[in-house]
């Protein structure tokens, strides 16, 4: 099967989707696939997708066991870990026990149509317009619905892990996200994409997410897979009155990664933030394109996307701000900072506010540069070497996202995964 | 403070429901009819007695602008204008060449009288050389004289190209080719006249240039051309302004300016856009879709874009400079200003494609009524551009419930030693700021005024001593009864 420019080998759907999936198959057909020509693909070449031939995957690839996962388990989520395998849930290296008064969980799979659409399955992800969404219900197979019921607060993280693994052939993978915070309701979800070897796919994790009034949800999302992948996300939320929402994607892997977080405010007095860190070199390439969309009185929201780039990297920002009309006291700011640390490396950005109403307080800012020089004597001048001193600095640059994350163990790993690719990348510098 | 009240005083003066520059002269026109085709251009061109290569550059440009597709990316919706209803040129007929001011038609002498243009006076007291375009025709060029003594050339389009053909050949298209918008390729097509400035070696032009512009002659869409050179060492200052009578149909303007800065020259161009926006139901106002664009040439050389943008029903603009050179510097100071149904996509681009070149920007746009307007600008360092700075600045003010503020910046850097920062903000007169200056004496209006005032003064510091008055009123009457 061709679905335009992307070749695509699919097996049939799996019952509980086929007819959500045959609807997406068929949107595709009139589709177009998004060329340089779309304003929202202008900087994001697709050519290294195309070259492949991808086919759809339902297997579990049983070849991974205890021995892979164990060095991705947090000690925070030992009784809340759910394992994927190429977007195949995996319950026998999953570990949940959590009370289930506070939160069930559900495999999607396992869901009738009238609960699905009851969770609101669906109902945020675009089912026409958007290709990389239609496809990803064309392909999908499985996935979790997480409900975190009235009052409960969920005090251990909930960890996702997504990992990849594949053969010769490069695959698409697709799986599901279904959030349900309910009222007074508090959790903390970790979702992290890892992969296990260096092989190509696809993979289109989709997160549909609902805060209910004076709820809360945390939203780690750690992307570390390998350089050979191509990531294309959309997680969507949408804020009821009153509900907190706090995301923070840190991004080092993929080939190509394209995220686009969307949070919808249906309510008033609501309270978000989507911070981004992204890591790249070599020649990968790092698109995010984000919505913050005001759509009732107060809210606050805040954004900070930081992006380091080395080598041939490529990194891409749109950030779009919307304050509608009648989104009265609405405090929203945007920050977007990148260190351009290579000859040969680009930064494009683009953030933007669109606003309707008058008593607001909007403001965004837009940085690109090197490491400021006079920075970088005064460290030397106190006996430190160029190198050193450099490292430090994009090290202390990188850290201002991260040190937002409370669970201790994925703080952690991030510090190293920073300085890893902090003194890999100076280093070859000089 | 009292310099505000003053304004606000001679503001009365001007207020009125109905647009005061609404009038028109009935002066007899060397009508075309509608519509535009080879034979067209051909007719165009031999009327104003062109040289080949002039007619084959238009053609050129014709033949482009036909396999073009009408750009739709901009953020305002309007009715296209419909291109074989417009008529591609009117002229006054047999052009005057006059000696003085009598022998100047009454009727468009009375124009410019209506219009607040003492040009005899200017001759005098401002030291203001001003080419009047009316219509499309330049019909006075004044202090050609004293220019001519200082070696400046500053002349309509038409006679540069009779008299200077050399100079014409060599720049005109050359920053903005033909083919580099749909705008541009029309306007390159079937331009009428425009000015011609050329400011010749270590030479500092001896007095501001002006062009006033003036659409009149209903249904006849204006096409200047524009185009400044300064040679190394010379500075010019060229200043731009406009005003429309009223009219219900739609009026296309896509003008065309052409700066070329060699080494070590600085062309400072400011603009008062005035024209006429429409009704308070958006019928009527002026499509203003001009291309702008500034060439730092030479080593060292400065291109400074400063407009105040109040009038017209849509406007789409975006004067630009290309930072060729080293060590040029480009700079952009904006105020865009909407009411009633105006759109405004205005903004600028700045290409750093020379070594340790600096470019500023700094916009201000409000919004009132139902107005939208949006910021959309460029600024892009080239991999080759060594320690290239910029700096940006966007802000917006929206007066209203019912009025949109949009940032569309672009910005992209391919060179580590580059530098950009940019920042915008969003946000309104406070109902605060209002109550304080009340509590202080002053009416609701003159406060808004003057926190308006304060919001723009950046730029309009930029703007000619002249020109700043005038700005200063433009702005209050413009936002006259926005807040209440």
């Amino acid at each position: 099967m061709h679905f335009k420019e992307l070749e695509f080998t699919s097996q049939p759907p799996i019952d509980w989707v086929a007819p959500y999936a045959a609807k997406a198959a068929h949107s595709l057909e009139t589709l177009s696939f998004p060329t340089k020509k779309d304003e929202d693909w202008r900087f994001t070449p697709l050519k290294t997708l195309t070259k492949h031939s991808f086919q759809s995957v339902n297997g579990e690839a049983k070849s991974v066991t205890e021995e892979h996962v164990q060095k991705y388990r947090l000690p925070e989520s030992r009784e809340s870990t759910l394992v994927l395998v190429n977007g195949a849930i995996r319950e026998d290296l999953s570990s949940f026990s959590l009370d289930s008064s506070a939160i069930t969980v559900k495999k999607l799979q396992e869901m009738t149509p009238s609960e699905l659409e009851e969770a609101g399955f669906q109902s945020l992800v675009p089912v026409e317009n958007d290709y990389f969404s239609v496809l990803h219900t064309a392909t999908l197979t499985s996935g979790y619905y997480l409900h975190v019921h009235k009052g409960a607060k969920v005090e251990a993280p909930i960890h996702v892990l997504n990992i990849q693994t594949g053969g010769p052939t490069p695959y698409v993978s697709s799986f599901r996200l279904l959030i349900h915070v309910e009222q007074e309701a508090e959790a903390t979800l970790i979702e992290e994409h890892v992969s296990l070897d260096d092989s190509v796919y696809l993979t289109i994790p989709v997160m549909e997410t609902f805060v209910q009034k004076k709820g809360r949800l945390n939203h780690l999302r750690i992307q570390r897979e390998n350089k050979s992948c191509f990531h294309i996300s959309r997680p969507i939320t949408s804020l009821e009155g009153t509900a907190e929402y706090h995301s923070y994607t840190i991004a080092l892997g993929a080939h190509l990664f394209r995220n686009e977080p969307q949070i919808i405010q249906t309510g008033e007095e609501v309270d978000f933030t989507l911070d981004g860190l992204i890591l790249i070199d070599g020649d990968q390439i790092s698109d995010t394109h984000s919505v913050m969309d005001h759509r009732f009185s107060h809210g606050n929201s805040h954004q900070l996307h930081k992006v380091v780039v080395h080598g041939n990297a490529h990194s891409v920002f749109n950030g779009k701000i919307f304050v509608r009309q009648d989104a009265q006291i609405i405090d929203s700011f945007q920050e977007n900072r990148n260190l351009l640390l290579s000859r040969d490396g680009i930064v494009y950005t683009k953030p933007q506010l669109e606003i309707f109403a008058d008593d607001v307080q909007c403001s965004h800012g837009a940085t690109i540069g090197d490491l400021d020089p006079d920075e970088v004597f005064y460290l030397q001048s106190r006996g430190m070497t160029e190198q050193k001193a450099k490292e430090v600095l994009t090290y202390a640059f990188a850290l201002e996202t991260i040190e937002n994350i409370e669970v201790e163990s994925v703080h952690t790993f991030l510090v190293d995964e920073v300085k890893a690719y902090t003194s890999r990348n100076v280093a070859s510098r000089f | 403070m009292s310099e505000v009240m003053s304004d606000t005083d001679k503001l009365h003066e001007f207020i009125g429901e109905e647009y005061k520059y609404g009038f028109t002269t009935d002066v007899e026109y060397d009508d075309f009819p509608k519509g535009l085709n080879e034979d067209i251009i051909r007719q165009l061109s031999a009327i104003k007695n062109e040289p080949e290569w002039m007619l084959e550059f238009r053609l050129k440009a014709f033949r482009a602008w036909s396999e073009m597709e009408e750009p739709e990316w901009f953020n305002a919706s309007y009715v296209k204008p419909v291109f074989d209803q417009i008529q591609y040129y009117s002229a006054p007929k047999s052009k005057p060449s006059l000696e003085s001011l009598d022998e100047l038609d009454p009727a468009i002498k009375e124009t410019y009288d209506r219009l607040g243009i003492p040009l005899d006076e200017q001759e005098r007291l401002a030291g203001v050389a001003v080419d009047a375009v009316f219509d499309s025709v330049s019909v006075f060029t004044s202090f050609k004289e004293k220019l001519a003594d200082a070696g400046v050339i500053f002349c309509s389009i038409s006679e540069a190209i009779q008299k200077y053909p050399e100079l014409v050949k060599q720049y005109m298209g050359s920053v903005i080719p033909a083919r580099d918008n749909f705008y541009s390729a029309l306007n390159s097509a079937v331009f009428s006249d425009g000015s011609f400035t050329y400011v010749p070696k270590n030479t500092i032009s001896p007095m501001e240039l002006s062009t006033y512009f003036r659409i009149n002659n209903m249904d006849s869409g204006q096409f200047e051309r524009t185009l400044i050179i300064a040679e190394e060492n010379s500075f010019v200052s060229y200043l731009e302004g406009c005003t429309a009578p009223m009219f219900d149909t739609n009026q296309l303007h896509a003008a065309v300016v052409e700066l070329v800065a060699l080494d070590g020259a600085e062309i400072k161009y400011s603009t008062i856009q005035n024209w006429y926006s429409g009704d308070e139901n958006g019928v009527g106002g002026i499509y203003n879709f001009v291309t702008k664009r500034g060439l730092a040439k030479g080593n060292g050389s400065k291109i400074s874009w400063t407009q105040l943008e109040t009038g017209s029903a849509v406007t789409l603009k975006y004067p630009s400079v290309i930072l060729q050179g080293d060590n040029s510097v480009g700079e952009f100071y904006s105020v865009a200003v909407t009411s009633k149904r105006q759109q405004a996509d205005t903004g600028t681009k700045m290409i750093h494609l020379g070594k340790n070149t600096k470019s500023t920007i700094i916009s201000k746009g409000i919004s009132a009524g139902e107005s939208q307007n949006s910021y959309r600008g460029l600024v892009k360092i080239g991999k080759n551009a060594e320690n290239a700075r910029n700096y940006s600045q966007c802000d917006s003010m929206l007066i209203g419930q019912t009025c949109g503020a949009h940032t569309f910046p672009y910005i992209e850097s391919a060179n580590p030693t580059g530098k950009i920062e940019h920042e915008a903000t969003t946000s309104r007169v406070g109902e605060e700021q209002i109550f304080y200056l009340q509590q202080r004496g002053m009416s609701e209006q003159d406060a808004i005024s003057m926190i308006v005032n304060g919001f723009v003064k950046e730029v309009l510091k930029e703007l000619p001593m002249e020109f700043a008055i005038e700005a200063n009123k433009l702005l209050d009457i413009k936002l006259e009864g926005s807040v209440g």
